[in-house]
């Protein structure tokens, strides 16, 4: 008890330090927008605040210092009042949630574990809904976030904001954030008028967009229609998808196909259909079923893998840009698409960059943090930089021993 | 025309709106009539009054859809820079032309396109160009119906419940009779009492029944989903507790309560129906697989759908 205090006790005082300088950046029409907060690790959501300066937000952060800082995605008449009908919803961003934890990464198998709490069955990997030995729903999960994970997100991400934001909907760069969620992702905030009253189904037809959900390919009873490649939207994006994959080689092994002299010229066939047609054009026989094999690839690989809870939900509340993330100690930064690439959270969005302090470490993979490799570590006291110190502590991978110079 | 010589027994234009009713009734599409054209404007909100007030949904329903028969015939007819101007003057849509096809803007095209089931219809189905929407004339036309369609329905909401004339009175209780045997109100909650057949659940439903019986975590819309369904094809609440018995958070008191609840026997006593398919798709728990799915928009018109269809069959049979 008197460690959690401690450690507690010590994430408050980092995140007083933080917010004591911080400056934010204020989101489109925030004098709309219901604010949220969590002050402690035991206290409740405090919701339901407005503000009408910005100053007031700052000044609510320097006093409290929350572990988490959400804001409401809906523009609200009376965003201070407790009923949602009251509030008087009057339109709202779209957003997007790309979260590792919902994607399936292979680096996974080698730093996420699982635990039952029931029977206390592990594994590895991507948790299981429920224990596959007793069938328990309560399973604990501890995740890390590594290389593998943030390419993934980056890549999800970047596929998101250029092919299908700015690409087929035609949004503005400008109407666009991009920001690290914090943990294991980003988010995507779409400001834009166009958007800002669709309703629920209307985005659930954004999202199934995106994610590819209900996509028909055209079918006949014995042919399917291809669509031509210079086509807009899904229907073109299958066909380039069709064409790139075709031309890669290893037929073989994307598709299942025993290589012959008959296979050579339907695959020939193909590309060549696809170069040369302006319209949808008939497959029959087995360019059909080599058709519908490669779709099936090329939809796995073109759609995007964005929470759909998110993004329909029209009075979301959202990680705000420029705060702590209480899970983690790591700043939800803001990030330009141009520098997606190069993002790293362990240095970018580090709030927490001089000093060190010693640790007693639970567990911890290997981690390179502000571009120096740390661990791995078990159960061992050692001494660490503050930032990943906080990083560990607000993740519960590590404890405060006694009073620590971090100050030094 | 004042409004007093619009709505007197024997106007012409009341003598039409009634007749637009019972077109749309009958024949499922309304005429256009020309002998007069301000009696035939004018005849159109008072048949929305009309129909307003003989508080049917199904006639409203019927209706709108007749209108929008109406219209996209005459849609069908028009030239491309027409249906642009028609999209553009009466609804606002963003179109821009080019070649053989008309392009509306997503948010225009996504407001009204999530009304019409059909995937053809879905935006991943669409070739969407620079946040605009490509279509044929065809395809313009029947969005730009479907949108009329919708703003009857929204017109008739709006309708306020203004006094009615007696003479007006008279009219609406005579077109009630009427229609009480061509046109039965809807009631989903009273139609299936009694006859549990998991094998003509809709995909959705057995899903659900699945996962419970697993013992999942369901989220609180699934459980609503999944009670009210039950509770609507007449289990009763004691009967569905074993049910969510196996979930990890389930404490008998608390759910035979909101069992109880949803099913009408304590609190608001409202009898709750579950959720459209629309709402379903929002929450994603819709995973429509079959062709039935394509033409019923709530899960109980299934139910009793393919419970008379597997009637029928069985009867067939039967008979060999």
């Amino acid at each position: 008890m008197g460690k959690e205090l401690n450690n507690e006790g010590f994430v408050k005082k980092m995140f007083k330090k933080y917010y004591a300088e911080w400056e934010g950046e204020p989101p489109k029409d925030f004098n709309r927008r219901e604010f949220a907060f969590v002050i402690s690790r035991k206290g409740e959501m405090i919701r339901h605040k407005a503000f009408e300066e910005w100053g007031e937000v700052r000044e609510f952060l320097r006093k409290n210092s929350p572990l988490h800082v959400y804001y409401s995605s809906a523009y609200y008449a009376q965003p201070s009042a407790s009923d949602m009908d009251a509030k008087e919803w009057m339109g709202a961003d779209l957003i997007f949630d790309i979260d590792v934890d919902h994607i399936y990464t292979p680096c996974k198998e080698r730093h996420d574990r699982w635990t039952c709490l029931d029977c206390n069955t592990s594994g590895r990997g991507m948790p299981p809904e429920a224990c596959p030995k007793c069938s328990s729903k309560r399973v604990e999960v501890k995740t890390w976030f590594c290389e593998g994970c943030l390419e993934v997100a980056k890549e999800e991400t970047t596929k998101l904001v250029e092919d299908f934001l700015i690409q087929d909907f035609n949004f503005s760069p400008r109407e666009i954030s991009i920001v690290f969620s914090g943990r294991r992702g980003f988010h995507v905030h779409v400001e834009s008028d166009v958007v800002k009253e669709l309703d629920q189904r209307a985005r659930r037809e954004i999202v199934d967009y995106v994610r590819g959900t209900g996509l028909v390919v055209q079918n006949g009873k014995r042919r399917v229609l291809a669509p031509p490649l210079n086509a807009g939207g899904w229907p073109g994006r299958l066909a380039k998808g069709v064409y790139e994959l075709l031309n890669a080689g290893d037929i073989e092994g994307l598709l299942n196909l025993r290589r012959g002299s008959k296979v050579e010229e339907v695959l020939k066939a193909i590309v060549k259909g696809l170069e040369e047609s302006r319209d949808y054009w008939p497959l029959e026989g087995l360019a059909r079923k080599i058709w519908f094999k490669a779709v099936e690839k090329v939809i796995v690989r073109k759609r995007c893998e964005v929470d759909e809870r998110v993004t329909t939900d029209i009075k979301r509340l959202i990680r705000m840009p420029g705060t702590l993330h209480g899970g983690t100690g790591l700043i939800a930064a803001k990030v330009h698409l141009k520098d997606l690439e190069s993002f790293d959270p362990y240095v970018h969005a580090v709030a927490f960059v001089k000093g060190e302090i010693k640790v007693k470490v639970l567990n911890m993979p290997e981690i390179t943090f502000l571009n120096q490799t740390w661990g791995p570590y078990n159960d061992e006291v050692v001494e660490l930089p503050i930032g990943l110190a906080v990083y560990l502590i607000c993740s519960e991978n590590a404890i405060v021993v006694g009073e620590g110079d971090e100050n030094a | 025309m004042g409004l007093n010589a619009i709505l007197s027994p024997d106007s012409e234009v009341l003598r039409r709106s009634v007749e637009r009713i019972r077109e749309a009734v009958y024949s499922r599409a309304t005429s256009v009539y020309k002998r007069d054209l301000e009696v035939e404007v004018l005849s159109h909100p008072v048949a929305l009054i009309l129909i307003k007030h003989m508080n049917n949904k199904r006639l409203v329903n019927v209706y709108a859809e007749a209108e929008k028969n109406r219209v996209l015939a005459n849609l069908l007819k028009e030239s491309q820079e027409k249906l642009a101007t028609l999209a553009i003057d009466g609804f606002n849509w963003h179109v821009k032309r080019e070649g053989d096809f008309l392009f509306v803007r997503f948010d225009d095209y996504l407001k009204t396109s999530v009304n019409m089931l059909d995937a053809y219809w879905k935006l991943v189905n669409r070739r969407l160009v620079k946040g605009y929407v490509e279509l044929s004339r065809r395809d313009f036309s029947r969005l730009l119906a479907e949108a009329y369609r919708t703003r009857i329905l929204e017109k008739v909401n709006q309708v306020e419940d203004v006094q009615v004339p007696s003479t007006l009175k008279s009219v609406i209780e005579e077109l009630e009779r009427e229609f009480q045997g061509v046109l039965p109100k809807v009631d989903v909650s009273a139609t299936y009492v009694g006859e549990y057949v998991p094998s003509a659940f809709p995909a959705c439903i057995l899903k659900l029944l699945e996962e419970a019986e697993q013992g999942k975590n369901l989220p609180h819309m699934a459980r609503f989903t999944l009670a009210t369904f039950l509770l609507s094809i007449g289990k009763t609440p004691e009967e569905l507790l074993d049910l969510f018995r196996k979930m990890p958070d389930f404490d008998e008191s608390k759910t035979l309560y909101h069992l109880r609840h949803i099913a009408g026997e304590i609190g608001s006593r409202k009898k709750y129906t579950p959720p459209s398919c629309a709402t379903l798709r929002t929450f994603g728990l819709c995973v429509a697989n079959d062709e039935l799915c394509q033409k019923v928009k709530h899960p109980l018109t299934y139910y009793s759908k393919k419970l008379k269809s597997l009637k029928r069959g069985e009867l067939g049979k039967r008979a060999k």
